[in-house]
């Protein structure tokens, strides 16, 4: 999930260029020491490093370059559109276009002058979460090699549809959403409204925007006890930090674990509550498969062992697979994506699509 | 007691001190005298810690001394009270009072308010101020701050033992007689306990009040006389450098006015301020308007500038009626404003000398939307020939100039807006001599060229000297017209039977 | 006989004691803005006076309060102090780490919670020295030490989010008493703390006086320097203290945990009568500017007000809260 814009007040969006912090310690984290001059540099542009689902996808991008021998490197946005873009631009520079890049654009718009810089040097590319809708990676063959999504739409109405399973099919639900304008937020709340019109007797008391922030979702929870008491049954977040920071709300009224929440992101916490029976569902994008295969697609098209030109469209555009996490599978998925790096084989590319991108 | 000697001071390679050697002797009052930029400031802020000399020494009963700032004076018992108020307004009083000195009222590192509030009252109980010392300083009028400013000097004497040596840097200028008079009894109370450095261009209130008189002129001591045998013209001279003008406000000067009618009121009023005010300036007139505080005249000039639009009755300009919102409105009508508070209210001091003079009418140095820079240079270069604006030239930023010149500034911005009608609010306060001259012949010019001034003056004598015609106001009311034609002027008390 | 104190000779006789009173009421407009929206929300939503409401309200403001009073003692300076995300993300990091958790073995219970607020302090000081020996503005200063402070707590806990299993620290905002979690009661002491030192202490009045001239300041020998290091490091600690606060309440220590939180605390100082100009306003200003950002939070919920006009609404209240309580007469210079 790609959108943590909490972030997205006056103060840091677009504006502040820092070289502390995030930056330096991000690109010093992601680097392998270079290795063969001539082997691709492998990049993952990513929001930050702060949050656990870009962390991860980080670990995964490192795993697979050191599966390769190639030199890593991180790079970090913080938010800011023009720095995402310069950075790219930069290290497109400095590599001379041998490298390929993986990357989650802080927003739409961003990916088409990212595409356009890594064609005109040379270097393959693969987009994450956000592209504008016109920007097709047929279009710019063959170094724009595919462009991967998770259709919130589908995995908003499955986390809605277990909780109003987990409610017991009646009574009255609340929903947090995330900043409005976002695409996932969008496509998620979509697909809770789905899972609503098909069950009449569950009732939508209110929706708020927590703008994917746990704190402010725990003062709308709260105020939502006061509005509604006890005719809060389920609480429907569309991210698992916003759905902890609900839980935290109801704890300290006694009713974690009585009231279930649902949450989308798959973060260690969610599946601790999943374990625990204080969350209904969350669903795991496998950040580290993101962060693993958006580098190894290009990388292969790159060594020339698939041309992008000759995949069908499904391979050029497509939604991944998330994995919906309940109580059923919630310890097994703890033990093999948490506990432990999942074993991934690098060289399945296509294993994980669900299906092409609605074209909207 | 209190020695410098051979003190020096320069800024810059600009030498406002030269080897000046005064002495302040226990129990005496020493005047302070000199023109503007003669260095009695510059004197005074290094006796009280706030500069430091660039050679030289200070002694204390003739032990050598040398003092960073302020508070370091005031343990040395040395107090001042500044030209320039240096209370802070967000604060109380009392803690204005004794700023800097909170230990003194802190135990266990708590604050003890009724400690403060009962020492603050007695200090202000000295001055004669009976207010609140729990008050915000910003709530009181610009008079009681001074006398503030004295308790807080005076405080001094339960601090310290010994004698004292206070400061007092133009105290004066702007109380009234009553408090003037208290300040001066006070004075002359503390004089077993202190001494006085007094400081003012007031030259009668300084032999009033002093024992002897130093002279400064150009960065050093001309002259050092026992108040009792000298006058003012004596001291005039010296200052100067030359024999007081007979003739001090230049009458045989002031021309007759023309008859045409630059500015005209009828049954002008703002409501609680001041009602049905008639008047007409004519061109080459210059109309004085003298009152007390509370007499409505500070308010009816800000109306003829656009601070205060009138609500009654209706203003002319030059035949049309207007109405002034704004300062905007005013300056568009050729009326300029020479403030009284000049440095914050007249003058951008970080900017320089050009770029005030241009600041009412860049369009004169403009071609197009760029500023010509030269023009305006020679423009201010202009100015400054004219009107003897002493400067170091024309970049300088105006806050380095002294009073006198800085007022020339304004007269100069205003000029160059080609205002016909002046406004001026108490032109000549804080001016010395020589300056106030120059300020006169100035306005005798102005009138010769065909400008129309309007005046509040800071004395009665300046106001009768000055103008054609004089409008006494009180509670509001015009309570007299006088003619002042030169040979046949009103005196004080034809006015003040008005005024009171 | 005494000198009337009355208004400066250029401030009209007759409207005197009308400016004065506009004064007066200026100052406590702040307050009326607050009770009026409370009553409003009120009649919107009678469960908005209720007990167990004003409790959650009082629960949603305890951590921004802390905050704020931190933030407001900066203010008062005449600087800024945008570092509040970045120190409250280590002191949760810290406190996170170094109570029992699910990352490490640690388990130093509430020891934690003076590490936090004395690495806050230490950071705070930090600001305190580089603004004042490099002479750096304050705002560039704590802007760095922000993003300094965000990247420390990523380090440590390599972007991961650990979980705070210590029963006593999240007890804090777990346990009630009278009523009211721990984190309140919490709040209500740091504000008498606040209140005490800004109002007893020579520090307290050195703020003030610093704010209010500082040259003036300098020359009457106030310790200017020290104070400034002495305030931010106040404010550093109330961050520190903040951070632990939201580690109990949200069970989480992270570097996520601070974002967002800046703007409404500096929101709620200058909503609530504070000048960011320096040397006016306080801690309970403050207090009552808190209260306004999270009444209006809590009540456009309750209110059920669309998600799409809650911002609009929050910007145009702080807007009015503003016009309302400053004074424009006086200030003839806006900038």
């Amino acid at each position: 999930m790609a959108r943590y814009n909490p972030a997205m007040t006056a103060l840091r969006r677009r504006s502040f260029m820092i070289g502390s912090g995030g930056l330096a310690l991000a690109a010093t984290l992601g680097r392998n020491t270079g290795l063969a001059a001539d082997k691709p540099v492998l990049v993952n542009s990513i929001r930050s490093l702060t949050n656990p689902y870009h962390a991860t996808w980080n670990k995964g991008g490192a795993a697979f370059a050191k599966s390769v021998g190639c030199e890593y490197v991180t790079l970090v946005t913080e938010g800011n559109s023009e720095k995402g873009i310069a950075d790219i631009r930069a290290i497109l520079a400095r590599t001379n276009g041998n490298m390929v890049l993986n990357v989650d654009p802080n927003d739409s718009p961003d990916a088409r002058p990212i595409v356009e810089a890594c064609v005109k040097a040379g270097a393959h590319v693969v987009t994450q979460w956000n592209k504008p809708a016109d920007l097709h990676p047929w279009d710019f063959n063959p170094y724009y090699v595919a462009h991967i999504s998770f259709d919130g739409v589908r995995y908003g109405e499955e986390t809605a549809n277990h909780l109003i399973q987990a409610i017991g099919g009646k009574g009255g639900i609340v929903a947090l959403g995330g900043i409005l304008s976002n695409t996932p937020a969008i496509e998620r709340k979509a697909g809770l409204e789905k899972a609503l019109a098909a069950h009449p007797d569950v009732k939508l008391l209110d929706f708020q925007v927590a703008e994917w922030l746990n704190t402010k979702a725990h003062d709308i929870v709260a105020a939502w006890i006061t509005r509604f008491g006890s005719d809060i049954k389920g609480v429907w977040a569309a991210n698992d930090d916003m759905g902890t920071g609900a839980l935290e709300a109801l704890r300290a009224e006694g009713l974690a674990g009585k009231v279930p929440v649902t949450g989308i992101d798959g973060i260690k916490l969610a599946v601790d509550a999943v374990k625990a029976g204080e969350f209904a569902a969350t669903v795991s994008w496998d950040p580290f498969w993101q962060g693993a295969m958006g580098l190894s697609i290009p990388y292969h098209a790159r060594i020339g062992a698939f041309d992008p030109t000759k995949e069908p469209k499904l391979h050029r555009e497509f939604y991944g697979t998330g994995i919906l996490v309940t109580k059923e599978n919630a310890d097994a998925f703890a033990k093999e994506h948490i506990e432990s790096d999942p074993n991934l084989d690098f060289n399945d590319l296509w294993g994980r699509i669900s299906g092409p991108i609605r074209q909207s | 007691m209190l020695q410098t000697i051979q003190l020096s001071k320069s800024f810059g390679g600009l030498p406002a001190l030269r080897d000046v050697d005064i002495e302040i002797r226990p129990h005496e009052v020493v005047g302070l005298v000199g023109e503007n930029g003669a260095g009695k400031s510059t004197l005074m802020k290094i006796l009280a810690g706030v500069q430091q000399p660039t050679s030289g020494s200070l002694r204390r009963d003739g032990v050598p001394f040398v003092v960073h700032n302020p508070r370091e004076a005031a343990a040395l018992g040395i107090g001042m009270v500044f030209q320039e108020q240096s209370l802070l307004p967000n604060i109380s009083v009392a803690e204005n009072l004794f700023l800097g000195r909170e230990a003194e009222f802190t135990r266990f590192g708590l604050m003890n308010w009724r400690r403060l509030h009962a020492a603050a009252r007695r200090e202000l109980q000295r001055v004669g101020l009976d207010i609140d010392p729990g008050r915000r300083t910003a709530e009181l009028s610009f008079a009681a701050r001074q006398m503030v400013e004295l308790a807080k000097a005076l405080s001094l004497e339960e601090r310290v033992r010994g004698e004292l040596v206070i400061l007092l840097d133009e105290p004066t200028s702007v109380l009234e007689r009553a408090e003037i008079e208290r300040l001066f009894a006070r004075v002359q109370d503390l004089r077993n306990r202190a001494s006085f450095v007094f400081v003012s261009h007031r030259l009668d209130e300084v032999l009033a009040l002093s024992d002897r008189v130093y002279v400064l002129k150009d960065g050093s001591v001309v002259a050092t006389l026992p108040a009792a045998e000298a006058n003012v013209t004596q001291l005039h001279r010296l200052m100067v450098g030359r024999a007081l003008n007979a003739e001090y406000y230049m009458e045989s000067d002031q021309a007759p006015y023309a008859p045409e009618v630059v500015l005209q009121a009828r049954g002008l009023g703002v409501v609680g301020a001041y009602r049905d005010v008639n008047f007409e300036l004519h061109r080459g007139e210059v109309l004085a308007i003298a009152g007390v505080i509370g007499s409505g005249r500070e308010e009816l000039v800000r109306s003829i500038f656009g601070f205060l639009p009138h609500t009654e009755g209706e203003l002319r300009v030059n035949g049309l009626a207007v109405r002034l919102a704004t300062p905007a409105d005013a300056v568009a009508q050729g009326i300029g404003y020479v403030p009284r508070e000049r440095r914050t209210e007249g003058l951008v001091t970080l900017l320089s000398v050009a770029q005030n003079i241009t600041l009412a009418n860049l369009d004169s140095v403009l071609h197009g939307v760029r500023i010509d820079y030269g023009q305006e240079r020679t423009l201010a270069e202009d100015w400054v020939k004219r009107l003897h604006i002493r400067t170091a030239g024309v970049d300088m930023p105006c806050g380095s100039l002294s009073g006198g010149n800085q007022q020339k500034v304004v007269l100069a911005k205003w000029l160059t807006a080609r205002s016909r009608i002046l406004i001026l609010d108490h032109p000549t306060r804080g001016l010395d001599v020589g300056a106030k001259e120059e300020v006169y012949r100035l306005v005798r010019a102005l009138c010769r060229d065909g400008l129309s001034v309007v005046m509040t003056a800071d004395t009665l004598e300046e106001t009768i000297g000055l103008a054609h015609t004089i409008l006494v106001m009180r509670d509001g009311n015009v309570t007299a017209v006088f003619d002042a034609v030169p040979g046949a002027k009103p005196v004080q008390l034809d006015l003040i039977e008005h005024m009171v | 006989m005494s000198v009337s104190s009355g208004p400066s000779p250029l401030a009209l006789p007759g409207r005197e004691r009308r400016a004065l009173y506009r004064a007066r009421l200026r100052a406590w407009a702040p307050l009326l803005v607050l009770i009026g929206l409370c009553l409003l929300i009120d009649i919107g939503n009678p469960r908005f006076l209720t007990i167990a409401n004003l409790v959650r309200v009082a629960t949603a403001a305890a951590i921004p309060l802390v905050l704020a009073l931190g933030t407001t003692f900066v203010i008062l300076l005449g600087s800024i102090d945008l570092s509040l995300e970045g120190v409250l993300a280590v002191g949760s990091v810290l406190t996170s780490l170094l109570a029992a958790n699910d990352a490490n073995s640690l388990s130093f219970g509430l020891a934690v919670v003076p590490v936090a607020v004395l690495a806050g302090a230490l950071i705070g000081a930090l600001n305190g020295a580089l603004h004042v020996g490099f002479r750096i503005p304050s705002f560039m200063v704590t802007l760095g030490i922000w993003f300094a402070g965000v990247g420390l707590a990523t380090v440590l806990l390599g972007g991961g989010t650990v979980r705070v299993l210590e029963p006593l620290v999240r007890d804090v905002a777990l346990t009630r008493v009278l009523d009211l979690p721990v984190l309140v009661w919490i709040a209500l002491a740091v504000l008498l703390l606040a209140w005490v030192i800004q109002e007893y202490t020579p520090l307290g009045r050195y703020m003030y006086v610093i704010g209010g001239g500082e040259d003036i300041a300098a020359l009457s020998g106030i310790p200017i320097n020290r104070t400034k290091v002495a305030v931010f490091t106040l404010a550093g600690a109330f961050y520190g203290l903040g951070g632990v606060m939201a580690a109990a309440q949200l069970g989480v220590g992270n570097a996520m945990i601070g974002d967002g939180r800046l703007f409404p605390s500096v929101t709620a100082v200058v909503v609530g009568g504070t000048s960011l100009i320096g040397g006016e306003g306080g801690v309970l200003n403050s207090l009552v500017g808190v209260m306004i950002v999270t009444v209006l939070a809590n009540g456009l919920v309750l209110l059920g007000v669309s998600p799409y006009l809650q911002q609009a609404i929050q910007g145009l209240m702080i807007i009015a809260a503003v016009a309302v309580s400053i004074d424009r007469v006086r200030s003839a210079i806006v900038k």
